[in-house]
């Protein structure tokens, strides 16, 4: 497995083969989000990567922005022909979610991380 | 009526609520956030209604800066209340206020382009008890409970 860290950028993304992991370790506050975005779109067009995992174990609140935010952004990585995993939603934030009826469109879900890599690796 | 109403809690003395945080910025949003949870956590809620409180909280600070630019999220704890233990959060502001309250608690609706209008209805949901004032160009008052659960 090869990976390559970038330093000094919001989120650290490693690259595992084909695509990209995400373990997002900070709390997603407004302007993180943004930058998250842009920093995502710049290092999928860089590496052509077939599939971004974002890992949100770390992540202590979803709120509706943040949600939004999400899609909005694996919309875009879907126009750039890259799919979007989501893994590692907290059952509180899972239970939250659920009750406010946030639909996450455009991600996929996976259980954990492991399942993440095996549909990135079908995508 | 709402316009006093709104007055009244602007101008409330700030030692009636643990926590007040005013929002006239972005990042206002993620301290109200922050200072709800350790609120909660203090007050021995659930990990859960801890998540619920805090995205309320999110939620409301968020429209407080979006729609009327600044206002004020109080927040206190009840200890003494009849039904129990609860936490009472405040979002009020002078903003532009709303014409139809029954609109914006519909789910989906929203006046925003990049949003999912489901705040409102969220924090309704998430939360035990939900009550909204508001007038147009006098501003937006939102009162929202939620009660300890016994283990
Ligand atoms: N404090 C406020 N002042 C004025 N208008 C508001 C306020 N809060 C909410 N609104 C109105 O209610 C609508 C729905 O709010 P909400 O349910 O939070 O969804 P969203 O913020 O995604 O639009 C907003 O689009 C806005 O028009
Ligand atoms: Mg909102």
């Amino acid at each position: 497995m090869k990976m390559m860290t970038y330093k000094d950028r919001v989120v650290p993304i490693l690259r595992v083969a084909d695509y990209l992991l995400v373990p997002i370790q900070i709390d997603l506050d407004d302007s993180t989000v943004g930058r998250l975005q842009k920093q995502l779109m710049e290092e999928i067009e860089r590496t052509r990567a077939r599939a971004v995992i974002l890992d949100v174990r770390m992540v202590e609140v979803i709120d509706s922005y943040i949600s939004y935010t999400l899609s909005e952004t694996a919309a875009m990585a879907r126009l750039m022909g890259c799919r979007t995993i989501l893994c590692g939603i907290q059952p509180p934030v899972a239970l939250t979610l659920a009750q406010m009826g946030v639909v996450l469109q455009e991600l996929v879900v996976a259980r954990d991380l492991e399942h993440a890599l095996v549909l990135a690796s079908l995508s | 009526m709402v316009g006093e109403k709104i007055e009244t809690l602007l101008e409330s003395p700030a030692h009636e609520f643990d926590v007040v945080v005013r929002i006239a910025r972005e990042e206002d949003i993620a301290v109200a956030r922050q200072m709800a949870k350790q609120l909660a956590q203090e007050t021995g809620f659930s990990l859960a209604d801890v998540t619920k409180i805090a995205t309320a909280v999110s939620e409301l600070a968020r429209n407080i800066y979006r729609y009327a630019k600044e206002g004020r999220i109080m927040i206190r704890k009840r200890l003494e209340d009849r039904d129990g233990p609860c936490i009472e959060v405040i979002a009020a502001d002078r903003g532009p206020g709303i014409s139809d309250v029954e609109l914006v608690l519909t789910r989906g609706y929203t006046t925003y382009e990049r949003s999912l209008g489901i705040g409102l209805s969220g924090v309704k949901r998430l939360m035990d008890s939900f009550e909204i004032y508001s007038e147009v160009g006098k501003g937006t008052v939102v009162i929202t409970e939620k009660r300890r659960r016994k283990f």
